[in-house]
């Protein structure tokens, strides 16, 4: 196996290495099989942080934050669900470079599994007329204690529990990277289609049902949407720290503009730095400190500073006019 | 003659106690109607019955003589404000040009010239120099105006506001009522929900008493009376509004 | 089954799970009626952190991974500091940056917990002995609590039930009407504040037993089960609590005598969940099961009642036959014979040959209801205005309904009249009141 360029770079050279990389690939003289790990995680970590702040913008704007968070615990049990139902051998959560083959699987079980949690949560609350909140915290939280049930029995080991929850981003291959830039290639298509829609359904639901849009069918689109998304990430952050790319980016983007377009570039825009900085902190880490350190935890803890830091100009910055 | 509005023996129901009944009107076009009633009246709910929002148990609603879904485009409605959220990272201009978005139908994006409009409109309403504001930046009153520059982006030919003057300052008010004065100058048929009684004589020439019931509906001059006004907020309605409540209540078996 | 509670391996899950679950229901009751049931969720992530910092802090200071007792407060201790932190930054969060609590939420959850994903990372592999502890904190280990945690629990759900019986008016008034409480002096940040420490404590505590990801549903569903069968804050928190207290015992009774050994976390929330369901369905007053068996009821009242007044119709003295009232009502035969047999045996109808007669009582019945009928009639077509035709719906459902209360207002209201708009005679009221 070849030697990773990348390895024995701290943070600084870390760039050098991805640029003189970066040329490489637009030259053709590096081609797909030339990737190696650090830049397999920045892939697919990347085309994460660019569906999720896609969603996550018209979640936050729609105060259904709550709904994706659900969403991610409750694909667990989906997820586990599809495996059982297929029959797969269940070892096969655990391998690597198989994604390719559990992808139909994977997609349907994201369907279900968000269209299922938005629809109980709204059952909850309208037939059974239990409060918004609680109708959401008593079915995500059951349904996951199912999952991590389901999982034990299953697989016989919480490991795996584990893993599904957090991921592991130093585990990715190249395979990966195909769910998770299919899924945003859906999810490009379908925002930059349905823009105004998700906008004008998101803003002035009254408005919309008289110009004649469908306020729910777009509500339910967008649930499939996140859970597709969720599922693409569920192999290299785990399904609990999607929500932090969900939420970090858009909200620092927020801060910055009220031009909706822009705010949703401006969120791939956080997602990807973090994304950037992150592998190349691991990279750092690794090298200089010998530490390995969760690339999935690093990425995370680098949008939490990034939000800290727009805040920090957000709030202090003299002379700043309201935004 | 072809009416802008004909509405014709239009029941809307909540379960199986009437809420409106036997609204039967006819409103020819270029008029400015007011639409007077206590709270609770129906007047909302016969805008969202006009406007295919709210479905009547029997009735017909008609403009120029089609129903709603053959008219697309002529007609305009401009909702109570409290509706919205005001929070949301959307500027005046983009509100405004929400109003093209039924005409420019899925996937469509906003052009040049629906931009160019919606400057036009904007300074309809004198709010031009607030075109790249933050919505949440603007008072009341400048909400309004806005949100009546999007129903006129709409280039309909009939508009339905609802309580457009609530809330808002006197100058707002000003230039909202000679907008509407202008639209029906250029033959426009304007229907506004109005709930200060003083303003009625100088502001419209129609109108329209409701309470439940049509209790009266022409030119204001001749239907605008002390007896119609009588008739339209003496009888209180909180009998029927209990014996409804109780009825749900036992019929859903919560009591 | 007793030695679940004596047995020296048992007995320390699940009382202390027990105790744990009874103090967080207790909490969760006035989060839940404050509407903030996923405050929980948030801090309970946030309190992952401060686990893996208090075990990092423990190794510097020299403690081995073997002193499990002063492991223990470090990692308590990091919990509550951090939770304590995602708490105020939530608060930051929503009124300073008019977020909504939604997306605050679920920010502060997601960068606490990554930031714990990442400094367990680092412990994995420098402290793998502390890691396992770390670990137990994730999904709750209540299986390998001893003795001393009972006494923990114990302790917690005294401490929280003293604060709440101490303060137990004002948090029902801060919790109902807030802004009214403010204006008679209620100190509400200040009890806000105990709240949240309450909350904080009652977290921490618990996610040794069913761990950081699960917390929050111990939060929620004892409360939201309490909910169903009563209004009364007070009941409502000794319900939550013996819920709790029973799912304590349950999730560890299932995680063992399935057959399986299954994770005593999961099992908990998965019996609360069970109870809430059961809860949803079949609570007195509020449950589905009985608004159906209500909703039956009331339709069969309803035939009733039309049964009678079918046969009042017809005349003085007149009975119907079964196939005539089969004509007349138009419903299936088991429903019918049904509600005939009702009338029969409650002594509204008597059986004369093949006719069905009213009995003075049920003549009496009719005449009421037709009289609400007609009431009814006169209210929407003279007093509201409403054409005559249009009336009739109406009357048939509100004659069901209106109560004598409404009855006496429409007699006042209408000056007892003696017509309807069809011009047929309205039967007196049976019992004339001295106010007609």
């Amino acid at each position: 196996m070849e030697r990773n360029p990348y390895f024995g770079a701290d943070f600084f050279n870390f760039f050098l290495v991805f640029a003189s990389r970066i040329w490489g690939f637009a030259t053709g003289t590096l081609g797909w099989n030339d990737l190696v790990s650090d830049e397999i995680q920045l892939l697919v970590l990347s085309g994460i942080a660019a569906s999720s702040a896609l969603v996550g913008t018209f979640l936050v704007l729609r105060k259904m934050t709550m709904l994706a968070n659900a969403i991610s615990h409750t694909i667990l049990l989906g997820i586990v669900l599809a495996y059982f139902f297929s029959l797969r051998n269940v070892e096969s959560i655990e391998g690597h470079g198989s994604g390719a083959l559990h992808v139909p699987t994977l997609l349907i079980a994201a369907l279900i599994t968000g269209v299922a949690t938005a629809f109980l949560t709204e059952f909850f609350t309208k037939a059974l007329r239990l409060q918004e909140d609680a109708s959401t915290g008593l079915i995500f939280t059951t349904l996951f204690a199912l999952g991590i049930v389901c999982v034990t029995v299953l697989t016989r080991s919480a490991h795996i529990g584990t893993e599904a929850v957090m991921g592991n981003v130093d585990a990715l291959q190249k395979e990966d990277c195909w769910l998770v830039f299919l899924i945003l290639a859906l999810n490009s298509i379908l925002i930059f289609l349905f823009f105004k829609e998700y906008q004008l359904t998101t803003f002035d639901p009254a408005l919309a049902q008289a110009l004649g849009f469908s306020a729910m069918g777009f509500n339910y689109l967008l649930m499939v949407q996140v859970s597709a998304t969720v599922v693409g990430a569920f192999r290299a952050v785990g399904v609990l720290m999607v929500l932090a790319f969900i939420t970090a980016p858009v909200l620092s983007a927020r801060l910055c503009t009220h031009h909706l377009h822009r705010l949703i570039f401006l969120a791939i825009a956080y997602g990807v730095t973090a994304s950037l900085i992150g592998v190349a902190l691991a990279r750092h880490f690794l090298t200089s400190y010998d530490l390995a350190l969760s690339t999935g935890g690093i990425v995370v803890t680098v949008l939490g500073v990034l939000f800290l830091g727009t805040l920090f100009y957000y709030l202090f910055l003299p002379q700043r006019t309201q935004r | 003659m072809e009416y802008a509005l004909k509405i014709e023996q239009l029941n809307v129901n909540y379960g199986r106690t009437p809420v409106l009944w036997d609204i039967s009107l006819a409103v020819p076009r270029g008029k400015l109607v007011g639409i007077l009633g206590p709270n609770g009246a129906g007047k909302s709910t016969l805008i969202k019955a006009a406007l295919g929002l709210v479905k009547p148990l029997s009735g017909s609603v008609a403009f120029f003589g089609k129903p709603l879904k053959a008219c697309s485009g002529c007609v305009a409605y401009v909702p109570q404000r409290e509706t919205v959220d005001w929070d949301f990272p959307i500027t005046v201009r983009e509100l405004v040009l929400m109003g093209r978005y039924g005409k420019l139908g899925l996937f469509h994006r906003p052009r040049a010239a629906d931009r160019a409009a919606a400057d036009h409109y904007l300074d309809k309403v004198k709010m031009l120099a607030f075109a790249d504001r933050q919505i949440s930046q603007l008072s009341g009153g400048q909400q309004q105006r806005v949100f009546i520059a999007r129903a006129l982006m709409q280039e309909a030919d009939i508009y339905f506001m609802d309580e457009p003057f609530t809330g808002v300052d006197l100058a707002t008010e000003r230039v909202i009522m000679d907008l509407l004065r202008q639209l029906n100058a250029e033959g426009k048929t304007v229907f506004v929900v109005h709930h200060d009684l003083n303003t009625v004589e100088s502001y419209f020439n129609w109108v329209i008493l409701l309470n439940m019931r049509l209790v009266a509906a022409g030119e204001k001059d001749l239907h605008y009376t002390g007896e119609a006004l009588q008739a339209t907020f003496g009888k209180s309605i909180s009998l029927l509004d209990e014996a409804v409540k109780l009825a749900q209540k036992k019929e859903s078996g919560r009591m | 089954m007793l030695h679940y509670f004596t047995d020296p391996v048992l007995r320390a899950p699940t009382l202390g799970a027990m105790f744990m679950c009874a103090a967080a229901g207790l909490v969760g009751v006035i989060f839940f009626l404050r509407k903030q049931s996923l405050l929980g969720e948030a801090l309970s992530h946030a309190a992952y952190p401060g686990v893996i910092l208090g075990v990092i802090l423990a190794a510097l200071l020299g403690f081995s991974d073997l002193q499990e007792a002063s492991l223990t407060s470090f990692i308590l201790w990091g919990a509550f500091v951090t939770a304590l932190a995602g708490l105020f930054s939530i608060y930051f969060l929503e009124n300073r940056l008019k977020i909504h609590s939604d997306a605050a939420l679920c920010l502060i959850l997601a960068l606490f917990y990554g930031v714990g994903v990442l400094l367990a990372s680092h412990v994995q592999f420098t402290l793998t002995n502390f890691y396992r502890q770390v670990q137990v904190y994730l999904y709750g280990q209540a299986a390998t609590m001893t003795d001393i945690y009972i006494l923990i629990y114990a302790l917690l759900l005294l401490v929280i039930g003293a604060i709440i019986w101490f303060f137990y008016k004002e948090f029902q008034l801060i919790t109902f009407d807030r802004n009214y409480a403010q204006t008679i002096g209620i100190p509400t940040q200040f009890l806000d504040g105990i709240l949240f420490i309450l909350i904080v404590s009652a977290i921490v505590i618990g996610i040794r037993s069913v761990g950081v990801v699960l917390m929050s549903a111990m939060l929620v569903a004892p409360a939201a089960a309490a909910r169903q069968f009563t209004h009364h804050f007070s009941k409502m928190l000794l319900l939550a609590m013996g819920i709790g207290a029973i799912s304590g015992f349950l999730g560890n009774y299932f995680s063992i005598e399935l057959g399986v050994s299954l994770p005593t976390g999961p099992m908990i929330v998965l019996s609360a969940a069970a109870i809430c369901f059961l809860a949803i369905l079949f609570a007195p007053q509020r449950g589905i099961l009985w608004r159906m068996v209500r909703t039956a009821r009331f339709r069969s009242r309803c035939q009733q009642e039309n049964i009678l007044k079918a046969i009042w119709r017809l005349g003085q003295g007149a009975g119907a036959s079964l196939e005539h009232l089969k004509r007349l009502i138009g419903t299936n035969s088991v429903e019918l014979a049904f509600n005939l047999w009702r009338l029969r045996v409650n002594g509204w109808l008597t059986h004369r040959g093949a006719h069905y007669e009213l009995t003075p009582d049920g003549i009496n019945r009719a005449a009421k209801i037709v009289r609400l009928h007609r009431l009814w009639e006169v209210y929407l077509v003279d007093y509201l205005g409403m054409g005559a035709e249009k009336v009739h719906r109406s009357a048939e459902e509100m004659e069901h309904i209106l109560t004598p209360e409404l009855e006496r207002e429409l007699t006042l209201l209408l000056k007892d009249p003696k017509q309807d708009p069809h011009a047929q005679p309205i039967p007196p009221a049976p019992f004339p009141t001295a106010e007609v």
